[in-house]
């Protein structure tokens, strides 16, 4: 008679985090790679930074951006990371580490990373470099918007504005992120680039700079500008594809999922600069033992390159940049960090064709992208006051739109 | 122009509670294990619940009660193991000397009101601004006009409220701005005051806070503030200076105490700070305790800001008060 091997499951590891890194097919691979279970909670921005702070001992790993680290790190449910026990921690990428890629790259406004990212002594965060960390930089993006060239013509690399966000030849067709920390930022930079507001500090707004782009966001919502404000991906591209916005703020992976509406539907390189956020991984502070191991082998896989070949095909860059290159095929590396013209077609993350051979990703190269941030994804000092504004903003344009 | 004069300072009320405790602590008719719960001595003593807590607050501090398991406070020092009593403070007949008592009872209509409406207005300031209509605010306090303008005339004294454009009386926002602007102020006036305030310094108070810190006590770093205000730096002989920083404390001690409230962790390294504030101020190094007090003032500046971020995440929580219209 043979006996099956005895096999004592190892407990699951729960993860909270956005829909932009918790895919399914990564879950499964973790799971298969790592020998434990593994579970997922998805929620849009608000709602998980919320549970990160407020139920701390719901998860193990919170998954989300720097951004917010501003307010779950103080709120004390997290515990700082070890480099010491972050395998490939020397092979991350200078855009976190150093604050940019290389001395001469532009910083951006705002919390760029490399401010939250170290844990300093009486446990603030800054940008000396120690040994503890609040959150292990992962995916990251530059964003902008996009638009419907049939309203705004085919124009030339470099003519592209934010200010198109609040452009009349949209009036009635503009949608924007709902998200206090990112949405504000695409219609501050839209109303600077348009001359209607001037900030000292784009990325530190005072209480009279916030409330002057109030008022320019309410006469714009008054004379019927805007459609919409998305909460995620899906909505976005539902947006488009109804031909609901002629310009709007975008993701990454909703350009691979427009269908034929994608012809139509194009990313802007502005002349302004990207808007830039980057993600990571923070062990929860409850933490401890088995369950922390758990934690730490959870994070190094993610460096190992295959999790970082898989967001790539939507779009997002990883912190382990030569780990990503062994993952993907030369093909798609070239197209994606390269900036080169597709060889081929290309699939996104769950194999159907994203990219069609010959087509070029918008802004060049990972590091002409890298070098061009106008601001990052901020928790501004101001940021209580900003939100309780935002939220006003968005509910008067989902109430007109209701009615 | 308010035609009241100004009332006795807020700090009498806690002090004159306090005052009653401590006394039927000593002479034993509070026994070793009451339960003391705000609500029942706020009855009591015909007061709001904040004082009642200031007052629990500084008999902590002294080590006449402490915290257990339970909602309030046991009578008697930490670690004395004795069991609770629970009993209405009613019936033990408490010695309350007839001064105290009529100050406790001689207050104008208005003071009786005061304390709730204030503790109401300081904790909406973390979520917006708020409008208070006058005859709302009466029909709320079930009194006259002209007890609703002398508590919205102090609430305008102690920089709570203003009036808009529009003369409508406004509560908040509070701002990073604001804290960033008050911390500043505290980071020039204390420091300065301290330096004044020189031998005057109750350097017993100060040396007992820090064997009592050395010997690691865990002391609420509300205490520790207050003990550092009223023994050191109030000691100061400019009356005037102690005045301006009284007044730009209220407002951060209002929101500091919303947002605790809110269940904000408590500040994890103060703790230290203090010991080595108290460590210098024993050994009369006044200069250096003086600096020192400005560089943890310009820190906490960066961690209050923090700390009002956090707030964001909170959507307004219902029991605001019903006379605080959201703008």
């Amino acid at each position: 008679m043979v006996t099956a091997p005895a096999v004592v499951p190892r407990r699951t590891l729960r993860v909270l985090g956005t829909s932009i890194t918790l895919l399914e097919l990564i879950r499964r691979r973790a799971e298969a790679d790592l020998g434990f279970a593994i579970s997922f909670e998805v929620h849009n921005f608000v709602d998980c930074q919320r549970r990160a702070a407020l139920e701390p001992a719901a998860y193990d790993i919170y998954d989300q951006c720097f951004h917010n680290m501003d307010i779950v790190w103080f709120w004390g449910s997290l515990q700082p990371v070890d480099t010491f026990r972050i395998t490939d921690w020397d092979m991350l990428s200078g855009l976190t580490r150093e604050g940019g890629i290389n001395r001469y790259a532009s910083r951006g406004h705002g919390d760029q990373p490399v401010r939250k990212l170290y844990v300093q002594p009486g446990e603030a965060l800054g940008p000396a470099p120690s040994r503890y960390i609040s959150m292990l930089p992962t995916v990251h993006n530059f964003d902008s918007f996009g638009y419907d060239p049939r309203v705004f013509g085919a124009v030339g690399p470099h003519r592209e504005s934010w200010s198109w966000l609040l452009d009349p030849r949209a009036r009635g067709r503009i949608a924007v992120v709902d998200e206090p920390g990112i949405g504000i930022f695409d219609v501050a930079l839209a109303a600077e680039a348009a001359g209607e507001v001037k900030f000292a500090d784009i990325g530190n707004m005072t209480v009279e700079e916030i409330d002057s782009l109030m008022r320019v966001l309410h006469q714009h919502r008054q004379q019927g500008y805007f459609r919409a404000i998305w909460r995620d991906g899906e909505e976005a591209a539902s947006l488009v594809r109804n031909g609901q916005v002629a310009v709007q703020s975008m993701w990454s992976p909703v350009y691979g999922d427009l269908d034929e509406t994608a012809q139509h539907f194009v990313e802007a390189n502005p002349i302004e600069g990207w808007r830039a956020w980057h993600g990571g991984m923070s062990l929860a502070r409850h933490l401890s033992g088995a369950a922390l191991d758990m934690g730490y082998e959870y994070m190094n896989w993610w460096l190992s390159g295959w999790p970082g070949a898989v967001v790539a095909r939507q779009g997002y860059y990883m912190s382990v940049l030569d780990r990503v290159r062994e993952a993907l095929s030369p093909a798609e590396w070239r197209y994606w960090y390269e900036g080169l013209p597709a060889e081929v077609d290309l699939p996104g993350p769950s194999g159907n064709i994203v990219v069609k051979a010959g087509a070029r990703r918008t802004g060049g190269s990972y590091w002409d992208r890298a070098s061009r941030i106008a601001v990052w994804n901020t928790a501004m000092d101001e940021h209580n006051y900003a939100c309780r504004a935002w939220e006003r903003f968005v509910r008067q344009v989902r109430g007109e739109g209701s009615s | 122009m308010n035609a009241r004069s100004p009332q006795p300072p807020m700090q009498k009320r806690y002090e004159l509670i306090a005052g009653v405790l401590r006394l039927n602590i000593t002479t034993g008719k509070l026994p070793a294990g009451f339960v003391l719960v705000e609500g029942p001595i706020a009855e009591l003593m015909q007061s709001s619940r904040a004082p009642v807590q200031a007052a629990l607050r500084i008999l902590e501090g002294e080590n006449l009660i402490h915290r257990f398991a339970g909602r309030g406070f046991l009578v008697g020092p930490k670690g004395s193991g004795v069991p609770p009593i629970r009993q209405g403070i009613r019936d033990l007949d408490l010695q309350i000397s007839v001064e105290i008592d009529e100050a406790l009872q001689s207050r104008g209509t208005w003071e009786l009101v005061y304390d709730r409406v204030e503790e109401q207005v300081a904790s909406c300031l973390i979520f917006g601004e708020f409008r208070i209509v006058e005859t709302e605010l009466g029909d709320y306090l079930g009194v006259s006009r002209t007890v609703v303008r002398d508590v919205l005339s102090r609430l305008h004294e102690r920089g709570l409220i203003r009036k808009n454009q529009s003369s409508h009386w406004i509560a908040g926002p509070l701002t990073a701005q604001m804290i960033r602007e008050k911390l500043a102020v505290r980071a020039i006036l204390e420091p300065a005051a301290l330096r004044l305030a020189g031998a005057a310094i109750n350097y017993t108070e100060v040396e007992t806070l820090r064997v009592r810190l050395a010997a690691g006590e865990e002391i609420e770093g509300e205490i520790l503030e207050a003990a550092l205000m009223e023994h050191c730096i109030a000691r100061t002989p400019n009356r005037e200076l102690v005045g301006l920083i009284g007044n730009n404390q209220l407002l951060l001690t209002a929101a500091n105490r919303a947002l605790t409230g809110l269940g904000l962790p408590r500040d994890r390294v103060e703790h230290g700070e203090y010991r080595t504030l108290f460590d210098l101020l024993s050994r009369h190094l006044v200069d250096s305790a003086a600096e020192y007090l400005e560089g943890r003032l310009r820190i906490l500046a960066e961690k209050s800001l923090a700390r009002l971020k956090i707030v964001a995440i909170i959507t307004q929580p219902a029991d605001i008060a019903p006379f605080l219209t959201p703008k």
